[in-house]
């Protein structure tokens, strides 16, 4: 499966659009992308009112014009219209999607509103990418920075991580996790931890947790 | 001009010794090698780079960047080619060509136009950055608050215009990075905002576990979320350029280098839009038009050319003005503070002779793709077939390093999986990460220059519209956000239309 995000466009026009090259079809988002138009409103209506109340250091002499608060205030109201204007776009959209329905089933459908696709959320493997966070999340919080060498924290990350990647892929090819594969995972895990305290600790001089 | 010369001959001669050429052909190589690698793109390489580089001298840490940039994304033209996927996202507009001429079994002919058409790109915008920074930095000289509280501006809302397919979408993550490079004490008064009582935001949001976040954690999440199938790598023919394709094309050569160039001056635009542009104008002047998508040797020339061009225009604005080009260029950017070069209108007058030294650098780095490019393809190939279940671990092992070692503190590093993990969901939202960077990095200036221009003009609105830079640069951004609106839209339409035929009636 191709990487959702790294996807060619099919057409070859001059079109400056990078790394999202989602689906374009008119899928129900509608509800979603309701939420995240309110979403933005809400956190610029959060900004505006938190500089609102923000200190304006007028005891220190300080100009309105020149208070701590001016400029996320200025960005929290532009972005509560924008997220406004998000929120109504999508509303828009949704009830011309809801008039083509309609005029579809009565013999109307060519005369209706012209609709935008709307986006479609790409495929995801919610259990997987929960695993990959976890991972991540226990090595960073846990076992990094609480007194475990950092060789044998990034150790057990790697081989851990290996393992459990691997264990679905080895399944869907009819193999099972053998002792070579753990061993294989543990010394490219030690393999990794090592150079990389190695590299940077030693020869970079750099810090590690 | 011959003061320049010599400045030039003096930075050429700079780099001309074993140190710099090993660093810079490491340099090249390690970025060859990362944008061989779909998922991983050139701003993490420099943001790694950059932490690992941070005890050397400044020159040569800023050598190693610069090549791993332009390394970084010649590189990604070898997955497109090969995979189909590109290494990077300035490479998507090789793939539909380049795989179509692998697919032929013309792999090695599609990577030797890949490799002439990106040295072509970075010779021509090499050029330019030679010519136009010392000029542009002059002119950037009489740049007061007003000017540069335009520029921040019009640095997001060009990003959030041209970057992605919903301009809305893009200025509200333009909006989010100004709003978090507003987060800790603020510029002119060192007053805490949006700090919450924690000290540790007292510093505010570091970029460089901001970045990693962004462009390396989300990309790791993407990628093992959703793993690619192996896929078959085959290189049968000679990646030699032929020589005679080279001049056939030198039109389109010349053509996607001013395209790149001039998409690169515009901040935060990115090279993928360099590329997406000299494609779209190589297209409409090409006598192969139909061929285009199907493995035209022009249409991948001009892709190459176009985004390669881009770079060394990314770095432009990024060294006269202090306000960077691309997600890339802005961790370079961010490095080069770090190693005590401020890029903007002062660099002119304290490190007049870095503008040259870092053209010698790019040049090293033109070289050096060209030397990796023609002789190290097939050992390359062996970096495509590395599992990602094996490679993303240890990238974000990296990921962890990179982001703890500037400040060595822990809590970059839970900075850093925030922002990924946010980055992850808004991507798959159709949300770009380049204006919320690019926010990131103009956010302190934006406020800075915002509130001291107006401490300047006792309050008074007029001279950030009066004087006849800031009044250009806010027609430009008024102009850009009234052509969303349907309305505006419309009506401009109509009045074009109307102009164009009232003088034949």
């Amino acid at each position: 499966m191709q990487d959702p995000h790294r996807t060619a466009p099919e057409s070859a026009g001059p079109s400056p659009v990078s790394t999202a090259q989602a689906d374009l079809s008119p899928a129900p988002t509608l509800p979603a992308d309701l939420q995240e138009g309110l979403g933005w409103a809400a956190l610029g209506m959060a900004i505006l009112v938190m500089a609102l109340g923000m200190d304006r250091l007028a005891d220190q002499g300080v100009a309105p014009y020149a208070s701590p608060g001016l400029v996320p205030g200025l960005l929290g109201a532009i972005m509560l219209l924008f997220g406004c204007l998000l929120t109504l776009r999508v509303w828009r959209a949704g009830r011309a999607t809801e008039r083509t329905a309609k005029g579809s089933i009565q013999g109307t459908g060519a005369d209706g509103p012209r609709v935008a696709p709307v986006r479609r959320r790409a495929d995801l493997r919610p259990g997987r990418l929960a695993l990959v966070i976890g991972l991540c999340l226990t090595f960073d919080i846990v076992l990094v920075g609480h007194g475990l060498p950092f060789w044998v924290a990034a150790s057990v990350f790697v081989s851990v991580s290996i393992l459990v990647l691997q264990h679905p892929e080895r399944q869907a090819a009819g193999r099972r996790t053998d002792a070579r594969a753990v061993i294989v995972a543990a010394l490219s895990g030690l393999g990794a931890g090592a150079i990389a305290t190695l590299v940077f600790q030693r020869l970079f001089l750099v810090h590690l947790p | 001009m011959l003061a320049g010369l010599a400045d030039l001959g003096h930075a050429y001669l700079a780099i001309l010794n074993p140190a710099s050429l090993l660093f810079g052909l490491g340099g090249a190589l390690t970025g060859i090698i990362v944008g061989c690698l779909p998922g991983l793109s050139a701003t993490l390489c420099i943001a790694l780079l950059t932490t690992l580089t941070v005890k050397l001298q400044a020159n040569d840490a800023i050598l190693i960047l610069v090549c791993s940039y332009v390394g970084t994304l010649y590189g990604g033209s070898r997955s497109a080619i090969l995979l189909n996927i590109p290494g990077t996202a300035a490479n998507a507009a090789s793939c539909a060509d380049g795989h179509a001429l692998a697919l032929r079994g013309e792999a090695g002919r599609a990577i030797g136009i890949a490799t002439s058409g990106a040295f072509s790109g970075v010779l021509f915008g090499v050029l330019c950055l030679a010519t136009l920074t010392p000029v542009l930095a002059r002119v950037a000289l009489s740049f007061g608050s007003y000017e540069f509280f335009w520029l921040a501006l019009f640095g997001v809302t060009m990003s959030g215009r041209i970057v992605g397919d919903d301009p809305l979408k893009g200025w509200l993550m333009g909006l989010l990075g100004l709003f978090v490079a507003q987060i800790g004490q603020d510029g002119l008064y060192a007053h805490d905002r949006f700090t919450f009582g924690l000290e540790q935001l007292s510093g505010g949001i570091a970029l460089i576990p901001a970045l990693i976040g962004a462009f390396g954690f989300s990309e790791i999440l993407t990628t093992l979320a959703d793993p690619a199938a192996g896929a078959k790598v085959e290189l049968r023919d000679s990646v030699l350029p032929r020589f005679r394709e080279v001049v056939q094309y030198w039109q389109t050569s010349l053509r996607s280098g001013a395209v790149g160039v001039l998409t690169g001056l515009l901040p935060g635009v990115g090279e993928d839009a360099g590329a997406w542009m000299a494609y779209g104008a190589a297209r409409l002047f090409s006598r192969e038009r139909e061929q285009f998508g199907r493995g035209s040797i022009d249409g991948l020339m001009a892709a190459e050319t176009g985004d390669m061009a881009s770079i060394p225009g990314h770095l432009i604005p990024c060294l006269a003005l202090g306000v960077p080009g691309s997600a890339p260029s802005a961790v370079l950017m961010a490095a080069m503070i770090i190693h005590g070069i401020q890029p903007g209108p002062m660099l002119m007058i304290q490190h007049h002779q870095f503008i040259f030294d870092v053209v010698a650098m790019t040049s090293l780095a033109m070289c050096s793709i060209l030397v990796f490019g023609l002789f190290l393809v097939r050992p390359l190939l062996h970096v495509l077939r590395v599992p990602r279940s094996v490679l993303m671990p240890i990238i974000f092992l990296l990921c962890t390093i990179g982001t703890y070692a500037n400040a060595s503190r822990l809590f970059d590093i839970y900075t850093m999986l925030a922002v990924g993990i946010g980055a992850f969901f808004l991507r798959r939202r159709g949300y770009q990460m380049a204006p919320f960077v690019l926010g990131l990095v103009l956010g302190g200036l934006l406020d800075k220059s915002l509130r001291r221009g107006l401490v300047l003009s006792g309050g008074s609105l007029a001279p950030f519209v009066t004087r006849p830079i800031s009044a250009a640069l806010a027609l430009v951004i008024l102009l850009t956000v009234l052509l969303q609106v349907p309305a505006v839209n419309a009506a401009l339409l109509g009045l074009v239309r109307r102009r164009k035929v009232r003088p034949g009636q």
